[in-house]
Protein backbone atom coordinates (compact mmCIF):
# COMPACT_ATOMS: atom_id res chain seq x y z
CA UNK A 1 0.00 0.00 0.00
CA UNK A 2 1.40 3.43 -0.78
CA UNK A 3 0.31 5.67 2.03
CA UNK A 4 -0.22 9.00 0.36
CA UNK A 5 -2.37 10.33 3.86
CA UNK A 6 -2.54 14.04 4.29
CA UNK A 7 -3.55 15.89 7.23
CA UNK A 8 -6.03 18.43 6.61
CA UNK A 9 -5.58 22.08 7.53
CA UNK A 10 -7.13 24.03 9.78
CA UNK A 11 -6.32 27.79 11.61
CA UNK A 12 -4.02 26.87 14.82
CA UNK A 13 -1.46 23.77 12.37
CA UNK A 14 1.34 25.16 11.72
CA UNK A 15 2.44 25.43 8.18
CA UNK A 16 5.56 24.27 6.34
CA UNK A 17 8.05 25.30 3.75
CA UNK A 18 7.98 22.96 0.49
CA UNK A 19 11.80 21.88 2.60
CA UNK A 20 10.16 21.28 5.87
CA UNK A 21 6.98 19.60 4.53
CA UNK A 22 9.51 17.12 2.67
CA UNK A 23 11.21 16.59 5.76
CA UNK A 24 8.32 15.23 7.88
CA UNK A 25 6.87 13.02 4.93
CA UNK A 26 10.69 11.46 4.49
CA UNK A 27 9.68 11.03 8.70
CA UNK A 28 6.61 9.56 7.87
CA UNK A 29 7.59 7.12 5.02
CA UNK A 30 10.99 6.06 7.24
CA UNK A 31 8.55 5.09 9.98
CA UNK A 32 6.27 3.62 7.60
CA UNK A 33 9.13 1.55 6.24
CA UNK A 34 10.10 0.50 9.86
CA UNK A 35 6.94 -1.12 10.27
CA UNK A 36 5.77 -2.49 6.92
CA UNK A 37 9.58 -3.89 5.70
CA UNK A 38 11.80 -4.09 8.83
CA UNK A 39 9.75 -4.75 11.39
CA UNK A 40 8.28 -8.35 9.84
CA UNK A 41 11.69 -9.40 9.51
CA UNK A 42 12.04 -9.78 13.53
CA UNK A 43 9.77 -12.83 13.74
CA UNK A 44 12.34 -14.72 11.52
CA UNK A 45 15.73 -13.17 13.11
CA UNK A 46 14.11 -14.21 16.78
CA UNK A 47 12.67 -17.62 15.25
CA UNK A 48 16.06 -18.82 14.53
CA UNK A 49 19.58 -17.77 15.11
CA UNK A 50 18.31 -15.69 18.75
CA UNK A 51 16.28 -18.40 20.32
CA UNK A 52 19.33 -21.19 18.91
CA UNK A 53 21.61 -18.98 20.57
CA UNK A 54 19.71 -18.26 23.76
CA UNK A 55 19.02 -21.92 24.30
CA UNK A 56 23.03 -22.33 23.78
CA UNK A 57 23.21 -20.13 26.52
CA UNK A 58 20.76 -20.50 29.16
CA UNK A 59 20.23 -23.91 28.23
CA UNK A 60 16.78 -23.53 28.01
CA UNK A 61 14.04 -21.82 25.21
CA UNK A 62 12.88 -17.91 26.13
CA UNK A 63 10.07 -18.12 28.27
CA UNK A 64 8.85 -14.69 28.57
CA UNK A 65 9.09 -11.04 27.11
CA UNK A 66 12.06 -10.39 29.71
CA UNK A 67 13.88 -13.54 27.93
CA UNK A 68 13.35 -12.61 24.24
CA UNK A 69 14.34 -8.92 24.67
CA UNK A 70 17.28 -10.07 26.30
CA UNK A 71 18.35 -12.35 23.72
CA UNK A 72 17.43 -9.58 20.42
CA UNK A 73 19.12 -7.04 22.03
CA UNK A 74 22.36 -8.29 20.84
CA UNK A 75 21.16 -9.30 17.17
CA UNK A 76 22.45 -7.05 14.80
CA UNK A 77 19.17 -7.30 12.86
CA UNK A 78 17.45 -5.96 15.65
CA UNK A 79 19.71 -2.80 16.48
CA UNK A 80 18.99 -1.39 13.52
CA UNK A 81 15.62 -2.00 13.38
CA UNK A 82 15.22 -0.39 16.96
CA UNK A 83 18.17 2.41 16.05
CA UNK A 84 15.92 3.16 12.85
CA UNK A 85 12.87 3.46 14.58
CA UNK A 86 13.83 4.90 17.26
CA UNK A 87 15.70 7.87 14.83
CA UNK A 88 12.38 8.55 12.90
CA UNK A 89 10.79 9.20 16.21
CA UNK A 90 13.43 11.96 16.73
CA UNK A 91 13.04 13.14 12.99
CA UNK A 92 9.68 13.19 13.22
CA UNK A 93 9.61 15.75 16.03
CA UNK A 94 12.39 17.78 14.62
CA UNK A 95 10.74 17.82 11.26
CA UNK A 96 8.17 19.19 13.32
CA UNK A 97 9.45 21.27 15.83
CA UNK A 98 11.55 23.96 13.15
CA UNK A 99 8.02 24.83 11.49
CA UNK A 100 6.67 25.64 14.68
CA UNK A 101 9.73 27.28 15.90
CA UNK A 102 9.51 29.76 12.86
CA UNK A 103 5.85 30.59 13.55
CA UNK A 104 5.55 30.72 17.04
CA UNK A 105 4.14 34.42 17.51
CA UNK A 106 2.02 33.94 15.25
CA UNK A 107 0.60 30.85 16.44
CA UNK A 108 0.48 31.78 19.89
CA UNK A 109 -1.56 35.26 18.83
CA UNK A 110 -3.67 33.42 16.74
CA UNK A 111 -4.82 30.96 19.85
CA UNK A 112 -5.91 34.16 21.27
CA UNK A 113 -7.82 35.63 18.76
CA UNK A 114 -9.81 32.32 18.32
CA UNK A 115 -9.97 31.75 21.78
CA UNK A 116 -11.50 34.95 22.35
CA UNK A 117 -14.06 34.31 19.27
CA UNK A 118 -16.04 31.40 20.85
CA UNK A 119 -18.33 31.19 23.82
CA UNK A 120 -17.06 27.65 25.05
CA UNK A 121 -14.95 27.72 28.31
CA UNK A 122 -11.15 27.37 28.59
CA UNK A 123 -9.94 26.92 31.92
CA UNK A 124 -6.61 27.18 33.47
CA UNK A 125 -6.24 27.02 37.25
CA UNK A 126 -3.16 29.89 38.55
CA UNK A 127 -0.15 27.75 39.40
CA UNK A 128 -1.70 24.37 38.12
CA UNK A 129 0.98 21.68 38.54
CA UNK A 130 0.85 18.58 36.47
CA UNK A 131 1.57 14.80 37.87
CA UNK A 132 5.93 13.63 37.26
CA UNK A 133 4.28 11.03 35.16
CA UNK A 134 3.71 13.53 32.49
CA UNK A 135 7.13 15.31 33.37
CA UNK A 136 9.64 13.19 34.55
CA UNK A 137 10.67 12.25 30.72
CA UNK A 138 9.47 14.03 27.71
CA UNK A 139 6.72 11.01 26.74
CA UNK A 140 6.97 10.05 23.51
CA UNK A 141 10.36 11.49 22.88
CA UNK A 142 8.13 14.77 21.90
CA UNK A 143 10.84 17.88 23.29
CA UNK A 144 9.53 19.55 25.99
CA UNK A 145 6.91 17.49 26.42
CA UNK A 146 2.56 18.93 26.94
CA UNK A 147 3.56 20.97 30.00
CA UNK A 148 6.47 23.29 29.02
CA UNK A 149 5.59 26.70 28.42
CA UNK A 150 8.21 29.00 26.55
CA UNK A 151 5.96 31.73 26.15
CA UNK A 152 3.40 33.84 27.92
CA UNK A 153 0.04 31.61 26.55
CA UNK A 154 2.37 29.57 25.26
CA UNK A 155 0.89 26.56 22.62
CA UNK A 156 4.01 25.20 20.54
CA UNK A 157 3.55 21.72 22.52
CA UNK A 158 -0.03 21.54 20.84
CA UNK A 159 0.96 22.39 17.53
CA UNK A 160 4.25 20.43 17.81
CA UNK A 161 1.25 17.00 19.03
CA UNK A 162 -1.31 17.99 16.52
CA UNK A 163 1.29 17.54 13.47
CA UNK A 164 3.39 15.50 15.02
CA UNK A 165 1.34 12.35 16.02
CA UNK A 166 -0.17 12.96 12.70
CA UNK A 167 3.12 11.88 11.02
CA UNK A 168 3.51 9.53 14.33
CA UNK A 169 0.19 8.13 13.28
CA UNK A 170 1.14 7.71 9.37
CA UNK A 171 -2.02 9.63 8.81
CA UNK A 172 -3.80 5.71 10.09
CA UNK A 173 -5.89 8.40 12.12
CA UNK A 174 -7.91 10.49 9.40
CA UNK A 175 -7.19 13.83 8.37
CA UNK A 176 -7.77 15.27 11.98
CA UNK A 177 -6.35 12.69 13.96
CA UNK A 178 -9.50 11.79 15.43
CA UNK A 179 -10.07 8.36 14.58
CA UNK A 180 -10.28 6.64 18.01
CA UNK A 181 -12.96 9.41 18.86
CA UNK A 182 -14.61 8.74 15.68
CA UNK A 183 -14.63 4.98 16.13
CA UNK A 184 -15.82 5.14 20.03
CA UNK A 185 -18.72 7.30 18.84
CA UNK A 186 -19.68 5.18 15.69
CA UNK A 187 -19.47 1.75 18.41
CA UNK A 188 -22.17 3.92 20.28
CA UNK A 189 -24.46 4.90 17.73
CA UNK A 190 -24.49 0.85 16.45
CA UNK A 191 -24.78 -0.75 19.89
CA UNK A 192 -26.67 2.08 21.72
CA UNK A 193 -28.14 3.59 19.07
CA UNK A 194 -30.90 5.43 21.80
CA UNK A 195 -27.96 6.46 24.28
CA UNK A 196 -28.05 10.56 23.92
CA UNK A 197 -25.66 12.09 26.59
CA UNK A 198 -26.19 15.18 28.16
CA UNK A 199 -22.74 16.19 29.35
CA UNK A 200 -19.85 14.66 28.09
CA UNK A 201 -15.93 14.15 29.31
CA UNK A 202 -13.02 13.31 27.59
CA UNK A 203 -9.97 12.99 30.00
CA UNK A 204 -6.41 13.00 28.97
CA UNK A 205 -7.75 14.92 25.58
CA UNK A 206 -4.00 16.53 24.36
CA UNK A 207 -5.19 19.29 21.78
CA UNK A 208 -9.13 17.46 21.54
CA UNK A 209 -8.33 15.12 18.67
CA UNK A 210 -10.55 12.64 19.89
CA UNK A 211 -12.78 15.20 21.88
CA UNK A 212 -14.68 16.92 18.73
CA UNK A 213 -16.11 14.05 17.17
CA UNK A 214 -18.09 13.76 20.56
CA UNK A 215 -19.67 17.31 19.99
CA UNK A 216 -20.10 16.05 15.80
CA UNK A 217 -22.01 12.92 16.78
CA UNK A 218 -24.13 14.75 19.85
CA UNK A 219 -24.23 18.56 19.02
CA UNK A 220 -26.50 19.03 21.76
CA UNK A 221 -24.29 17.53 24.17
CA UNK A 222 -21.89 19.81 26.89
CA UNK A 223 -18.49 18.28 25.85
CA UNK A 224 -15.50 19.06 27.87
CA UNK A 225 -11.76 18.24 27.26
CA UNK A 226 -8.97 18.21 30.29
CA UNK A 227 -5.64 17.83 29.98
CA UNK A 228 -2.50 18.21 32.35
CA UNK A 229 -1.00 19.91 29.40
CA UNK A 230 -1.40 23.06 29.72
CA UNK A 231 -0.23 24.34 26.44
CA UNK A 232 -1.84 21.73 24.80
CA UNK A 233 -5.29 22.98 26.19
CA UNK A 234 -5.01 26.42 25.29
CA UNK A 235 -4.50 25.00 21.65
CA UNK A 236 -7.19 22.46 22.31
CA UNK A 237 -9.55 25.37 22.59
CA UNK A 238 -8.45 27.19 19.73
CA UNK A 239 -8.35 24.60 17.16
CA UNK A 240 -11.73 23.44 18.32
CA UNK A 241 -12.95 27.30 17.54
CA UNK A 242 -11.44 27.40 14.35
CA UNK A 243 -12.74 24.18 13.23
CA UNK A 244 -16.22 25.98 14.47
CA UNK A 245 -17.12 23.58 17.13
CA UNK A 246 -18.14 24.90 20.26
CA UNK A 247 -16.50 22.30 22.91
CA UNK A 248 -15.15 23.44 26.48
CA UNK A 249 -11.18 22.25 27.89
CA UNK A 250 -9.31 22.52 30.70
CA UNK A 251 -6.26 22.00 32.85
CA UNK A 252 -7.01 19.67 35.01
CA UNK A 253 -5.77 15.98 36.08
CA UNK A 254 -8.29 13.08 35.48
CA UNK A 255 -7.61 11.66 38.82
CA UNK A 256 -9.12 14.76 40.39
CA UNK A 257 -11.26 16.80 38.74
CA UNK A 258 -13.39 19.65 39.70
CA UNK A 259 -16.82 18.48 38.34
CA UNK A 260 -19.61 17.52 41.17
CA UNK A 261 -20.88 14.07 41.47
CA UNK A 262 -22.67 12.52 38.55
CA UNK A 263 -22.32 15.32 36.12
CA UNK A 264 -21.66 13.48 33.24
CA UNK A 265 -23.28 10.58 31.15
CA UNK A 266 -20.34 9.74 29.28
CA UNK A 267 -16.63 9.36 30.21
CA UNK A 268 -13.96 8.82 27.75
CA UNK A 269 -10.72 8.72 26.71
CA UNK A 270 -7.77 7.74 24.10
CA UNK A 271 -4.65 6.66 24.52
CA UNK A 272 -4.48 8.21 28.09
CA UNK A 273 -4.12 5.23 30.40
CA UNK A 274 -0.54 3.81 29.11
CA UNK A 275 0.95 7.83 29.98
CA UNK A 276 0.05 7.66 33.51
CA UNK A 277 1.00 5.41 36.34
CA UNK A 278 0.32 2.60 38.66
CA UNK A 279 -1.14 4.77 41.40
CA UNK A 280 -2.60 7.20 38.80
CA UNK A 281 -4.76 4.44 36.82
CA UNK A 282 -7.15 3.16 39.55
CA UNK A 283 -7.81 6.89 40.59
CA UNK A 284 -8.62 7.82 37.19
CA UNK A 285 -11.24 4.86 37.02
CA UNK A 286 -12.34 5.79 40.39
CA UNK A 287 -13.10 9.52 38.99
CA UNK A 288 -14.94 8.95 36.28
CA UNK A 289 -17.07 6.66 38.14
CA UNK A 290 -18.02 9.68 40.61
CA UNK A 291 -18.59 12.12 37.51
CA UNK A 292 -20.74 9.89 36.08
CA UNK A 293 -24.46 10.12 36.41
CA UNK A 294 -26.09 6.72 37.43
CA UNK A 295 -26.70 4.52 34.13
CA UNK A 296 -23.82 6.54 32.40
CA UNK A 297 -21.08 5.18 30.58
CA UNK A 298 -17.04 4.70 31.10
CA UNK A 299 -15.39 3.96 28.03
CA UNK A 300 -11.15 3.92 27.67
CA UNK A 301 -9.84 3.45 24.32
CA UNK A 302 -6.55 1.90 24.63
CA UNK A 303 -3.66 -0.73 24.57
CA UNK A 304 -4.84 -3.87 25.26
CA UNK A 305 -3.37 -6.17 28.06
CA UNK A 306 -0.50 -8.09 27.72
CA UNK A 307 -2.15 -11.47 28.76
CA UNK A 308 -4.65 -11.27 25.57
CA UNK A 309 -0.93 -12.20 23.19
CA UNK A 310 2.00 -14.07 22.81
CA UNK A 311 5.40 -13.45 24.25
CA UNK A 312 7.02 -12.50 21.51
CA UNK A 313 4.17 -9.76 20.70
CA UNK A 314 4.27 -8.72 24.21
CA UNK A 315 8.17 -8.03 23.21
CA UNK A 316 7.60 -6.34 20.12
CA UNK A 317 5.21 -3.93 21.66
CA UNK A 318 7.01 -3.39 24.97
CA UNK A 319 9.81 -1.44 22.70
CA UNK A 320 8.35 1.52 23.19
CA UNK A 321 8.54 1.29 27.17
CA UNK A 322 12.15 1.01 26.59
CA UNK A 323 13.01 3.05 23.26
CA UNK A 324 10.37 5.34 23.73
CA UNK A 325 10.09 7.23 26.69
CA UNK A 326 6.83 5.34 27.45
CA UNK A 327 7.60 4.40 31.33
CA UNK A 328 3.95 3.30 31.94
CA UNK A 329 3.26 1.11 28.65
CA UNK A 330 4.57 -2.09 29.72
CA UNK A 331 3.04 -2.34 33.35
CA UNK A 332 -0.07 -0.65 32.20
CA UNK A 333 -0.83 -3.58 29.91
CA UNK A 334 -0.44 -5.98 32.74
CA UNK A 335 -2.87 -4.09 35.13
CA UNK A 336 -6.05 -5.91 35.45
CA UNK A 337 -8.40 -3.18 34.28
CA UNK A 338 -11.91 -5.08 34.25
CA UNK A 339 -10.69 -5.88 38.51
CA UNK A 340 -10.08 -2.04 38.32
CA UNK A 341 -12.99 -0.74 37.36
CA UNK A 342 -15.01 -3.53 39.43
CA UNK A 343 -12.90 -2.17 42.41
CA UNK A 344 -14.11 1.58 41.96
CA UNK A 345 -17.68 0.60 41.95
CA UNK A 346 -19.20 -0.68 38.67
CA UNK A 347 -20.87 -4.15 38.51
CA UNK A 348 -18.20 -6.91 37.20
CA UNK A 349 -21.38 -7.56 35.06
CA UNK A 350 -21.16 -4.31 33.00
CA UNK A 351 -17.65 -4.20 32.48
CA UNK A 352 -16.46 -5.43 29.52
CA UNK A 353 -13.80 -5.41 26.60
CA UNK A 354 -14.57 -4.64 22.74
CA UNK A 355 -13.53 -3.69 19.15
CA UNK A 356 -14.85 -0.38 18.14
CA UNK A 357 -13.85 -0.49 14.40
CA UNK A 358 -11.64 2.35 12.50
CA UNK A 359 -13.94 4.84 11.36
CA UNK A 360 -11.03 5.31 8.75
CA UNK A 361 -12.73 4.12 5.70
CA UNK A 362 -15.16 7.25 6.71
CA UNK A 363 -12.70 8.84 5.24
CA UNK A 364 -12.19 7.60 1.74
CA UNK A 365 -12.07 9.89 -1.23
CA UNK A 366 -12.95 12.74 1.60
CA UNK A 367 -9.78 14.08 2.62
CA UNK A 368 -6.47 14.33 0.51
CA UNK A 369 -4.52 11.30 -0.18
CA UNK A 370 -7.44 9.29 1.71
CA UNK A 371 -8.12 7.13 -1.48
CA UNK A 372 -10.49 4.51 -1.39
CA UNK A 373 -8.10 1.47 -1.50
CA UNK A 374 -5.69 3.02 1.00
CA UNK A 375 -8.49 3.30 3.52
CA UNK A 376 -9.47 -0.06 3.02
CA UNK A 377 -5.82 -1.20 3.15
CA UNK A 378 -5.71 0.21 6.61
CA UNK A 379 -8.72 -1.15 7.90
CA UNK A 380 -8.41 -4.63 6.22
CA UNK A 381 -4.92 -5.21 6.14
CA UNK A 382 -2.92 -8.13 7.85
CA UNK A 383 -1.47 -6.80 10.78
CA UNK A 384 2.08 -7.30 12.76
CA UNK A 385 2.39 -6.47 16.11
CA UNK A 386 4.09 -3.58 16.75
CA UNK A 387 2.57 -1.01 14.01
CA UNK A 388 0.56 1.52 14.77
CA UNK A 389 -2.87 0.99 14.87
CA UNK A 390 -4.13 -3.11 15.19
CA UNK A 391 -5.75 -4.19 11.85
CA UNK A 392 -9.43 -3.11 11.74
CA UNK A 393 -10.50 -1.90 14.91
CA UNK A 394 -9.60 0.19 18.52
CA UNK A 395 -9.60 -2.05 21.94
CA UNK A 396 -11.92 -0.65 24.47
CA UNK A 397 -12.99 -0.93 27.92
CA UNK A 398 -16.37 -0.21 28.68
CA UNK A 399 -18.35 0.13 32.15
CA UNK A 400 -21.66 1.21 32.81
CA UNK A 401 -22.40 3.01 36.08
CA UNK A 402 -25.84 0.96 37.42
CA UNK A 403 -28.93 2.81 37.51
CA UNK A 404 -30.29 4.71 40.14
CA UNK A 405 -32.45 2.06 41.21
CA UNK A 406 -29.43 -0.84 41.68
CA UNK A 407 -27.66 2.14 43.28
CA UNK A 408 -29.97 2.63 45.57
CA UNK A 409 -30.12 -1.65 46.37
CA UNK B 1 16.09 38.57 12.01
CA UNK B 2 16.81 41.08 14.59
CA UNK B 3 13.78 39.87 16.73
CA UNK B 4 15.40 36.22 17.11
CA UNK B 5 17.14 37.22 20.39
CA UNK B 6 13.82 39.07 22.14
CA UNK B 7 11.28 36.17 20.26
CA UNK B 8 10.44 32.64 22.54
CA UNK B 9 12.04 29.57 21.00
CA UNK B 10 10.73 25.79 21.42
CA UNK B 11 12.46 23.49 23.36
CA UNK B 12 14.65 21.17 20.42
CA UNK B 13 15.45 17.84 22.51
CA UNK B 14 13.60 15.62 24.27
CA UNK B 15 14.40 14.93 28.12
CA UNK B 16 14.83 11.05 29.46
CA UNK B 17 18.41 8.99 28.78
CA UNK B 18 18.76 8.01 25.17
CA UNK B 19 19.18 4.24 24.90
CA UNK B 20 22.23 3.09 22.88
CA UNK B 21 21.38 0.07 20.27
CA UNK B 22 24.63 -0.47 18.98
CA UNK B 23 27.90 -1.92 21.21
CA UNK B 24 30.27 0.70 19.44
CA UNK B 25 30.10 3.50 21.01
CA UNK B 26 29.66 6.51 18.78
CA UNK B 27 27.36 4.17 16.34
CA UNK B 28 24.41 5.51 17.44
CA UNK B 29 25.51 8.91 16.74
CA UNK B 30 26.41 8.10 13.21
CA UNK B 31 23.49 6.30 11.88
CA UNK B 32 21.77 8.89 13.21
CA UNK B 33 23.56 11.26 11.12
CA UNK B 34 23.21 9.37 8.52
CA UNK B 35 19.43 9.10 8.44
CA UNK B 36 19.34 12.99 8.74
CA UNK B 37 21.63 12.70 5.57
CA UNK B 38 19.29 10.14 3.72
CA UNK B 39 16.37 12.88 4.76
CA UNK B 40 17.86 16.01 3.21
CA UNK B 41 18.61 13.96 0.06
CA UNK B 42 15.06 12.92 0.12
CA UNK B 43 14.19 16.52 0.36
CA UNK B 44 16.34 17.37 -2.33
CA UNK B 45 14.63 15.11 -4.66
CA UNK B 46 10.97 16.41 -3.79
CA UNK B 47 12.62 19.69 -4.76
CA UNK B 48 13.91 18.97 -8.03
CA UNK B 49 10.24 17.19 -8.76
CA UNK B 50 8.54 20.37 -7.39
CA UNK B 51 11.02 22.18 -9.49
CA UNK B 52 10.24 19.95 -13.02
CA UNK B 53 6.21 20.41 -11.70
CA UNK B 54 6.02 23.77 -11.29
CA UNK B 55 8.54 24.59 -15.09
CA UNK B 56 5.55 22.23 -16.31
CA UNK B 57 2.85 24.37 -15.25
CA UNK B 58 4.83 27.68 -17.06
CA UNK B 59 4.58 24.94 -19.90
CA UNK B 60 8.62 24.18 -19.57
CA UNK B 61 9.22 20.70 -19.79
CA UNK B 62 12.05 20.47 -17.63
CA UNK B 63 11.65 16.43 -17.22
CA UNK B 64 11.79 15.66 -20.84
CA UNK B 65 14.34 18.14 -21.23
CA UNK B 66 16.59 16.80 -19.07
CA UNK B 67 16.18 12.96 -20.01
CA UNK B 68 17.05 14.78 -24.22
CA UNK B 69 19.89 16.32 -23.02
CA UNK B 70 23.16 15.81 -24.39
CA UNK B 71 26.34 16.38 -22.34
CA UNK B 72 29.30 18.38 -24.41
CA UNK B 73 33.15 17.63 -23.67
CA UNK B 74 32.81 20.63 -20.83
CA UNK B 75 29.65 19.61 -19.03
CA UNK B 76 31.32 15.48 -18.90
CA UNK B 77 34.68 17.84 -17.95
CA UNK B 78 32.13 19.38 -15.04
CA UNK B 79 30.45 16.51 -13.63
CA UNK B 80 33.19 14.01 -13.54
CA UNK B 81 35.73 16.33 -11.62
CA UNK B 82 32.55 16.96 -8.84
CA UNK B 83 32.18 13.41 -9.10
CA UNK B 84 35.77 12.66 -7.89
CA UNK B 85 36.05 15.32 -5.67
CA UNK B 86 32.58 14.42 -3.94
CA UNK B 87 33.88 10.64 -3.55
CA UNK B 88 37.01 12.22 -1.88
CA UNK B 89 35.03 13.80 0.70
CA UNK B 90 33.00 10.47 1.02
CA UNK B 91 36.24 8.76 1.89
CA UNK B 92 37.93 10.85 4.15
CA UNK B 93 38.55 8.93 6.64
CA UNK B 94 40.40 6.27 4.62
CA UNK B 95 42.57 9.03 3.05
CA UNK B 96 43.28 10.15 6.85
CA UNK B 97 44.01 6.63 7.15
CA UNK B 98 46.45 6.29 4.23
CA UNK B 99 48.03 9.26 4.78
CA UNK B 100 49.04 8.13 8.51
CA UNK B 101 50.36 4.61 7.08
CA UNK B 102 52.20 6.57 4.26
CA UNK B 103 53.84 9.34 7.11
CA UNK B 104 54.26 5.92 9.46
CA UNK B 105 56.11 4.26 6.63
CA UNK B 106 58.31 7.36 5.79
CA UNK B 107 59.62 8.03 9.61
CA UNK B 108 60.17 4.12 9.97
CA UNK B 109 62.02 3.81 6.99
CA UNK B 110 64.37 6.96 7.31
CA UNK B 111 65.07 5.64 10.82
CA UNK B 112 65.80 2.62 9.45
CA UNK B 113 68.32 4.18 6.50
CA UNK B 114 69.73 6.18 9.30
CA UNK B 115 70.33 2.68 11.38
CA UNK B 116 71.42 0.72 8.35
CA UNK B 117 73.89 3.31 7.25
CA UNK B 118 75.65 4.00 10.71
CA UNK B 119 76.28 0.27 11.06
CA UNK B 120 77.92 -0.33 7.66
Amino acid sequence: MLNTFQQASHKMLPTATADEAARQEFAKSLKGFVQSTLLPGLTPVYNTRVSQAFEKEHGRKPQNRRDIRNGMVKDAYFQHYAATNRIAQELLWESVNVSVDRQLPELIERARELSADTKAELRIPEGFVPPRYVTAFDIHCMPGGYCSEVAKDDVAAGALYDRGVFLYAMGYTGPDNDDMGRSVCNYLRRHMPDFKPRRILDMGCTVGHSTLPYKEYFPEAEVWGIDVGVPCVRYAHARAAGMGLEVNFAAMNAEETTFEDGYFDLVVSHILLHETSGKAMPRVFAEAHRVLAPGGMMIHADLPPFDLMDPFTQFILDNETWYNNEPFWGAMRDMDQIALAEKVGFDRAAVKFDTAPMAVMEFAAAADGYSQQAAEDVAEREFTAGEFAPGGGWEVLIARKADVAALAA
Amino acid sequence: MTDTIERPHVIRDAKGKRPQFYDTDGLDTAMSMIMVLASEISTLRDRLDSAERAAKAQGIDLAAGIEALVLDQEALEEREARRQDFLGRLFYLARKDAQEARDAETEAGFAKVIEEIAEQ
